[in-house]
């Protein structure tokens, strides 16, 4: 008798939370960013980002000298001499050559600072976002620190400044930042020598795709591609004019001739970026 | 019981916290393992149906809260992949030490699918077609991969918290 209720209160117990999991899409759905379970969400984003700081802090220096033995083919001067020194030296070496790099990407961002925003919160990438279809990074600065919904995100320095996305949720310890790679990222850019505008928007792991207000357009491959300031309704764009997006790398032959594409690849790095800049004033820099 | 719930507890929030930070810089070919998906296929070949579809269902929420997208296709999914697992588990009568590969590459490639599907009827994804089948056939063989060091240790981990039985005559 027991053998046979068995599997029915398993099959029951599925049913169950297939159930709750169905109204909890339904609800979400509903709701998206208020309710309870956007609240559950925050809390739970509030919970993890300490620990994700932790984490990263400790993983970092694995991933530097995994990442430094990868790319130890082409450095072939340097390995001539490293070959001489023992594991613990090489260890060393990465982890000096990794924070010389961190010093001078925090030096450039401080400068970009001065020159874009003075009022801009720096913040450094605590973690990414836990699944392969969503683009976004975690930052270690929240609304404690003046973070809000929207703020644009960059990255770089004075002579290039570069975007890299907007804040799109915020708790007390963290924030989180929509990727331009991402699909529900669009941005108003130009092209840089034509001033051609065009909508640019997010391929997720492939290039960014941009097209064009007017379908006359001549674009060359490697221009530069720039944030576009606009205002509407008195109200300015959420991403400051002039930052550098990426170049041109690829030219869509277009199916009919009201339509024309180009493909976009972001400048930033977004496997490497560590440090980044929450713009303050939207749209005005 | 409650030992089960914390030590479920601790390891799902150690696959997030590893997902989200370390395999960030260790990508197969662009793509990160799904570690909850390898986490709930382990429980349910150790445990079975019912506490491969509770852990799939724990773990797939907790998920859901740390994404953008609408929270719930994760749990639904993984409580359908424990359970499945777990059923597999129970029919497929092998000794191989491969099996756990098997199942688990096998699970998330199905499950990887399945959470596309819905997440595209909810229009929320919109990959291309090529996309979406390389990050679930890489995922399955990502997962495959860490089988043979994930299995043993969560095996260590969900044999010790198991109630020990006592036995009064």
């Amino acid at each position: 008798m027991a053998i046979r209720r068995r599997p029915r209160s398993t099959r029951l117990l599925v049913v169950t939370l297939v159930s709750i999991s169905l109204a909890v899409i339904t609800l979400d759905y509903r709701q998206r960013d208020s309710g309870p379970l956007a609240i559950a969400g925050d809390a739970a984003k509030t919970f993890m980002a300490p620990l994700q700081e932790a984490v990263t802090t400790v993983t970092q220096p694995i991933g530097a000298f995994f990442s430094g033995l990868a790319h130890l083919p082409s450095l072939a001067n340097d390995n001539e001499r490293l070959r001489e020194e023992n594991a613990a030296l090489l260890t060393q070496v990465q982890v000096d050559a990794a924070q010389q790099v961190e010093l001078q990407e925090l030096v450039d961002l401080l400068d970009l600072r001065d020159a874009l925003d003075p009022q801009a919160v720096a913040a450094v990438v605590t973690a990414n976002g836990v699944s392969n279809f969503e683009y976004t990074v975690t930052i270690d600065k929240g609304s404690a620190d003046g973070i809000e919904l929207d703020q644009p995100v960059a990255a770089g320095s004075p002579d290039a400044q570069m975007l890299v996305g907007r804040v799109v949720a915020v708790t007390a310890v963290s924030a989180e930042v929509l990727l331009i790679i991402d699909r529900d990222l669009a941005v108003a850019a130009t092209i840089g020598d034509t001033r051609e505008a065009g909508l640019l928007e997010g391929q997720g792991a492939s290039d960014l795709r941009m097209s064009f207000f007017d379908s006359g357009t001549l674009v060359e491959g490697g221009e530069p591609v720039f944030t576009q300031g606009y205002e509407l309704d008195g109200q300015s764009g959420v991403y400051p004019p002039g930052m550098l997006i990426g170049q041109v790398s690829r030219l869509i032959p277009s199916e009919n001739e009201t339509q024309q594409y180009v493909e976009v690849r972001p400048a930033v790095d977004f496997e490497t970026l560590r440090f980044v800049l929450v713009l303050q004033t939207p749209g005005s820099a | 019981m409650t030992r089960r719930v914390i030590v479920t507890g601790l390891v799902i929030v150690t696959g997030l916290l590893l997902q989200s930070t370390l395999f960030w810089q260790f990508k197969l070919l662009g793509v990160r393992p799904e570690l909850m998906f390898l986490v709930t296929i382990v429980v349910a070949i150790l445990e079975g149906p019912q506490e491969g579809a509770t852990t799939g269902f724990a773990a797939g929420l907790a998920q859901d809260f740390l994404l953008n997208q609408p929270k719930g296709v994760t749990a639904l999914t993984l409580t359908l992949v424990g359970y499945s697992a777990g059923l597999a588990r129970q029919y497929i009568v092998s000794a191989s030490p491969l099996l756990p590969t098997i199942l688990v590459a096998v699970g998330t490639a199905t499950g990887v699918a399945f959470y596309q599907v819905v997440a595209f009827l909810l229009d929320q994804l919109q990959e291309p077609f090529a996309f979406a089948v390389r990050v679930t056939l890489l995922s399955a063989l990502y997962g495959a991969i860490l089988t043979p060091i994930v299995y043993p240790l969560l095996r260590r981990v969900i044999e010790g918290s198991r109630p020990t039985r006592v036995v009064r005559f």
